[in-house]
């Protein structure tokens, strides 16, 4: 007499299968859930406060922040991005080419990436605290936009460079032969060739690094940022910035309203930036 | 930062390019070759610069009594005391115990995240999560850290009984949400790699899907998930404002996850404001931050290592 074989619906393989899939599924719809609850609670709770008043007017009240606007904040963090990518887009722009134009053999190449990729590894504390001592302190530049901007461009530089490189590379390399095959320079070719085909990478990974940047404040804390400013943002003056501006409010508890307002606006933008570089992306020939 | 690989091989090696503009005598490329490498050489002569940097303002902090054991294992971080003593123990300590929680909370949710992706999702849902874990990475560590304050800090002060809600745990926390999309995408990439017929011979055994998983693709992507963890890990230590602003920023050695701790980040963004230049305090911030770039930077170097050896094993 066998024992009667359970049925395939019963076995351990089949109901181990069973609750691994369930496991699964439901750590798949959390990682769904998690950005639109941040999001969902971000824009219930910061909704009430925005205003036009509350991103053009400077900042006032008794706590200073608790009334007024965010307007100074946005204004500076969008010049020290731009101050930035002033810096690592040329910088960054112009590795690429070299790398993947004149590197002369794939040793030199590996070792500039590497170096390249140790710079995207340091994290962003290590750019605050050594754009402090060096910009600010050594070099006397004092807690000003240039310092901030400079901090941040050396920040923002290793990705552009990656994102170029990797943008250059994809551009067939019977193009650039088949153009060199009939006289015209490297300039020519990187020129009228190279770049009208890697633009759109150039640019993702751009704007990609400039969101990475705007949202970062412990590079700024100590380079750029102050708690508040009526005047234009200059060289030599510090600004107010969206995250550090957040960090005074919560820090500080001067309110919560304002904080969820400029953590929604910050978030907002990010996210902007970030799906601006995605559809650059897309306009690639491929996805790499 | 997303990681991108690059094609190799794309560059011509037939034709030395500066060679060739060079014998060309053409002023355009010359000018075009020199200002590349100029600027590659700056870009990257910024990370020599800040090592030496850092590592030079940061050897002075040696000389205070103890040495470098002294730093990092026996003096207090006691900035007031007479006479001052600058040990950067229990940061390290926090930085170690708040990491740990958040690769723990972090790993084996980002793990199903990835088999989801890669395995069992309908397209449509694969399609949404994506973007769904760009969008999570791309939120700044200062709003996750307001978001854990108004979030969980209320919550550990009701149901703990604390009388602030910071601690180590609370950091841990929303530090394992932050990290949660980089494992996941890279480990997603990881499963993705394993080759289709592997997949299918097993299929043909008959056993379940789950078997399938759990010993060919997962096995087969091995180096590829440690890869995952190990860059999780050098994210979560190099966080700054989010571990700054819950995990309590108290001086003290922590003991255990419901205690107030001083990640290395922390302690840098409290303490570089009030640190004279040159001071020993300042040297202590620069030995702390050396400490913590060096530690990133090899972890970094490992997963680049591995993904390597990956790429040229499945090619």
């Amino acid at each position: 007499m066998s024992k009667p074989q359970s049925p395939p619906s019963l076995s351990v393989a089949y109901l181990g299968d069973r609750f691994a899939t369930v496991l699964v599924w439901l750590t798949g719809l959390l990682a769904l859930a998690l950005p639109l609850a941040i999001l969902g609670f971000l824009a219930v709770r910061g909704m009430h406060v925005m205003c036009w008043e509350f991103l053009l007017s400077g900042p006032s009240g008794v706590p200073l922040g608790s009334a007024g606007g965010i307007g100074p904040a946005i204004l500076g963090t969008l010049y020290l991005v731009g101050m930035g990518l002033a810096v690592a887009l040329p910088l960054g722009v112009g590795g690429g080419i070299y790398l993947s134009e004149f590197a002369p053999c794939a040793f030199w190449v590996r070792l500039l990436e590497f170096a390249a990729e140790c710079l995207g590894a340091i994290p962003a504390v290590i750019y605050g605290l050594f754009g402090y001592a060096l910009l600010v302190v050594f070099l006397a530049m004092n807690i000003s936009l240039l310092a901030g901007g400079l901090t941040l461009g050396m920040m923002m530089f290793p990705i552009i460079l990656i994102g170029s490189r990797a943008a250059l590379a994809a551009v067939p390399s019977l193009e650039r032969e088949s153009a060199l095959a009939l006289g015209v320079s490297r300039s020519w070719v990187a020129r009228r060739i190279l770049l009208p085909r890697a633009w759109p990478g150039i640019a993702a990974s751009a704007v990609l690094a400039a969101g990475h940047a705007a949202g970062s404040a412990a590079p700024v804390m100590f380079t750029a940022s102050t708690v508040f400013t009526v005047t234009n943002p200059a060289m030599t003056t510090p600004v107010m910035t969206l995250p550090t501006h957040l960090y005074n409010l919560v820090s500080e508890a001067v309110s919560f309203d304002h904080a969820y307002g400029t953590a929604l606006v910050l978030v907002v933008g990010i996210l902007l930036v970030n799906a601006l570089s995605m559809l650059l992306r897309r306009r690639l020939p491929e996805h790499y | 930062m997303v990681a991108m690989t690059v094609p190799a091989g794309n560059t011509s090696t037939l034709l030395s390019p500066a060679r060739v503009a060079w014998r060309g005598r053409r002023w355009s490329d010359l000018a075009l070759w020199a200002v590349s490498l100029g600027f590659m050489l700056l870009g990257t002569g910024a990370l020599l610069l800040i090592v030496l940097y850092v590592a030079a303002e940061a050897l002075p902090a040696l000389k205070q009594a103890g040495g470098l054991k002294g730093l990092l294992f026996v003096l207090p971080w006691e900035p007031l005391a007479e006479p001052p003593s600058y040990g950067i123990l229990h940061a390290w300590l926090s930085s170690l115990l708040v990491t740990a929680l958040s690769l723990l909370l972090a790993v084996p949710v980002a793990l199903g995240v990835a088999i989801f992706t890669s395995e069992i999702a309908p397209p449509l849902l694969r399609g949404l999560l994506r973007p769904c874990m760009e969008l999570l990475a791309g939120i700044p560590s200062v709003v996750y850290g307001f978001f854990g304050y108004v979030t969980l800090i209320p919550l550990f002060e009701n149901s703990f009984g604390l009388a602030a809600g910071e601690c180590i745990l609370a950091a841990g926390l929303i530090l394992s949400v932050m990290v949660l999309p980089f494992v996941a995408s890279t480990a997603t990439e990881a499963l993705r790699g394993v080759p289709g017929n592997l997949r299918e011979s097993a299929y043909a055994t008959g056993v379940t899907r789950w078997h399938v998983i759990q010993h060919v693709v997962l096995r087969q992507a091995a180096p590829g998930l440690f890869a995952a963890i190990v860059l999780g890990l050098a994210r979560a230590l190099g966080e700054a404002l989010a571990v700054l602003m819950l995990a309590g920023n108290a001086t003290a050695v922590p003991h255990s996850p419901m205690d107030r701790g001083q990640p290395i980040t922390a302690l840098i963004l409290t303490e570089l404001g009030e640190a004279g230049v040159d001071s020993d305090k300042y040297h202590a911030l620069m030995a702390a931050g050396l400490l913590l770039m060096v530690i990133t930077v090899v972890i970094n170097l490992t997963v680049l290592a591995l993904k390597r050896r990956m790429l040229s094993r499945h090619v």
